[in-house]
């Protein structure tokens, strides 16, 4: 072996000190990572403790008297409503345009700029969808209602639906769609029934990525939904949500709903949690190769 | 799932083929499908007209009043101000009864300390954010055991999916009160450093300095937040733009005698402008990040250097105001909007075009 130079044993020396700062760094970020969600766990299971606790989490609405707050039944409805509903808008739509830029875009001007205009959306701070939402529908409804804060959502998942779609619906090998045309299927049955079928399960997932990262937005729902303490079902009228309920209450005076908070907090983590888990699942085995 | 073999062509003496155009009852879902596709392709493109367009509108009456003055102006106040009325000797002007005579002095609006705010605070995180995360890709495509990889993704993709105002809670009840505590340490220790001092001192109106309130809910706090906040971002797309890495670039390197720093400077460069992009593209979610850094960052329209003043951002002051703006205040917190809807897609466009869209999902996860 040849004798080191001066100079190799200095890049030899600073490579094990890089070596090891890579792994404290890692260590670092795992652990503030864990922390902050530890502490997040931690405050919201105590919060949830004992069982009637849990229980009256999810089954009563609060009760504006410090000592005894109730609980989040009407956020958590909310949440699962408001979720639903922009589902229901934000799906489809994202489905669609998703369809046409896997399956249309090959003679199309329109297909650069929509991907384009997609990606770019999808990074849009949630605020300004919440303040769009509110010039454009709560001021010509003249109150926040459940139909803008879903709407708002909505505007968050469609170009994140889309874009998964069409990386999704790429996957699925040219040869299927050759063999349908084949055997003389339409572009359309073609679509609807090899293409669409054959990657459901990864543009599942894709949905389900858009509702995880809508479940959480409290932004876009402050000037849209509004807030509510009452349990609602009507979509014209201000919604409640797990998200601003959780804010009002935390950065409100009173302990008692400062605990609701912390329980309200762990149940989202953990209602999300759940979302990854299942696209975990999903992907497991299928995962795509880009 | 391989490709079936392909036939070649059949032999010319096969029986004449009739292409249909799908069976009878389908030939209407063909252009029903397209037109529906493309209608929804068309609405992407009229959403992004229309978010800017319907803030353009809203913003128009700010625009009118206060044009470019609003992005250089560094006052913030939504409230009408009355004062007495001074002579040109500066004596109080009074009316015949002895009354002072008062002036009322129209809200004004300058869009400068939230613009301050935004860019000190997205610095703060990226300075904090970008070593650690660069250091952790490194760890995971270098010399993390394969089993570890998949957990520590997983929980990388999955802190990128808890809520801002999770973070939120954590920074007001656990980093505020600690940043507050350490505080008045800290200016015990660095205060006679020269060039530190001023960090830990303000002065007021009347000239006196005096140590700036140890509140904790400051510049700082919402940097180190938003550096929380942002690190799993940047962590998951630079590993994703490492393990792209081809292997021969690598070895090559080692094979001429680099060191394990060597060979891995030379991935970092070789995958610089995707980390770039990666960088953008934290800094465009530490830019536009709303609800925690509302709670965390003392909500002060101010410019003051030091990191431990409260300020604001962009968009912690929407969350803040906009609740019960009205008339020309909306007016101004919309224009806000805009400068920061037209910043964050510039980020995102310049990030994307780095990036080249590769791992769309990890891009999503913003």
């Amino acid at each position: 072996m040849a004798t080191l130079t001066r100079h190799d044993r200095i890049a030899r020396m600073k490579s094990s000190v890089m070596y090891a700062l890579c792994s404290v760094a890692t260590l670092f970020l795992l652990s503030t990572l864990v922390l902050v969600v530890g502490y997040l766990v931690f405050l919201g299971f105590s919060a949830l403790w004992p069982w009637k606790a849990l229980v009256s989490f999810f089954t009563t609405v609060p009760t504006a008297i410090p000592e005894d707050p109730g609980g989040m039944k009407h956020a958590f409805i909310g949440t699962l409503m408001l979720l639903a509903m922009a589902s229901a808008v934000g799906v489809p739509l994202g489905m669609l345009a998703g369809v046409f830029l896997a399956e249309y875009s090959v003679d199309s001007k329109l297909a650069a700029p929509v991907r384009f205009v997609a990606d770019v959306l999808a990074g849009v701070p949630s605020i300004v969808v919440g303040i769009l939402g509110y010039e454009l529908i709560v001021v010509p409804m003249g109150q926040f209602s459940g139909i803008a804060g879903s709407l708002a959502l909505a505007f968050i998942m469609i170009p994140i639906v889309a874009r998964t779609t069409e990386e999704m619906l790429r996957l699925v090998p040219g040869s299927y769609r050759e063999a349908s045309i084949a055997l003389g299927a339409s572009k359309a049955r073609t679509i609807l029934s090899v293409v669409i079928p054959s990657a459901t399960g990864s543009v599942v997932t894709g949905i389900m990525l858009a509702i995880a990262r809508v479940a959480g937005e409290t932004a876009p729902l402050l000037f849209t939904a509004g807030m509510s303490r009452f349990l609602t079902t009507d979509p014209t009228q201000p919604f409640p949500a797990l998200t601003t309920q959780i804010y009002r209450f935390v950065t409100g005076p009173f302990p008692a709903e400062r605990q609701l908070a912390y329980a309200g907090i762990v149940v989202l983590i953990v209602l999300i949690f759940f979302i990854n888990l299942a696209i975990r699942f999903a992907t497991r085995g299928s995962k795509p190769v880009n | 799932m391989s490709a079936p073999p392909t036939n070649p062509p059949g032999p010319s003496d096969a029986q004449p083929f009739v292409l249909q155009s799908g069976k009878k009852g389908g030939a209407w879902a063909d252009p029903v499908l397209k037109w529906l596709t493309a209608g929804a392709a068309v609405l992407i493109l009229l959403m992004l007209a229309g978010l800017v367009g319907v803030l353009v509108s809203a913003a128009l009456p700010s625009i009118k009043q206060f044009g470019l003055e609003f992005l250089v102006a560094s006052e913030w106040r939504p409230n009408e101000l009355e004062r007495s009325v001074r002579d040109a000797a500066g004596k109080i002007v009074r009316d015949e009864d002895g009354n002072n005579v008062t002036e009322i002095i129209p809200p004004v609006f300058g869009a400068l300390p939230v613009i301050y705010g935004t860019a000190v605070s997205s610095m703060i995180a990226l300075a904090l954010a970008v070593p650690l995360s660069f250091g952790g890709a490194l760890f995971l495509v270098r010399i993390a055991p394969k089993r570890l990889v998949a957990p520590v993704s997983f929980l990388v993709e999955f802190l990128a999916a808890i809520p801002s105002i999770a973070y939120g809670i954590f920074g007001l009840f656990v980093l505020a009160p600690w940043l507050a505590s350490a505080q008045p340490v800290a200016a015990d220790w660095l205060k006679d450093v020269p060039g530190l001092s001023w960090m830990f001192f303000q002065t007021l109106a009347d000239g006196r300095v005096v140590p700036i309130p140890a509140a904790g809910r400051n510049m700082l706090c919402g940097g180190l937040i938003l550096a929380i906040m942002i690190v799993p971002i940047i962590t998951a797309i630079s590993r994703d733009v490492l393990a792209n890495v081809p292997r021969a670039q690598v070895e090559g390197t080692m094979a001429l005698g680099a060191t394990w720093w060597q060979s891995c400077v030379e991935m970092l460069k070789y995958g610089r402008s995707a980390l770039f992009g990666a960088v953008m593209l934290g800094l465009a979610r530490a830019a536009g990040e709303t609800m925690a850094v509302a709670m965390i960052i003392g909500n002060a329209n101010q410019i003051d250097f030091s990191p431990f003043a409260p300020a604001q951002t962009m968009a912690s002051l929407l969350a803040s105001e906009f609740g019960e703006a009205q008339g020309i205040h909306r007016g101004a917190l919309v224009e806000v909007a805009l400068i920061l809807l037209v910043m964050s897609l510039a980020f995102n466009v310049v990030a994307r075009y780095l990036v080249v869209g590769k791992d769309s999902r990890s891009a999503m996860a913003h």
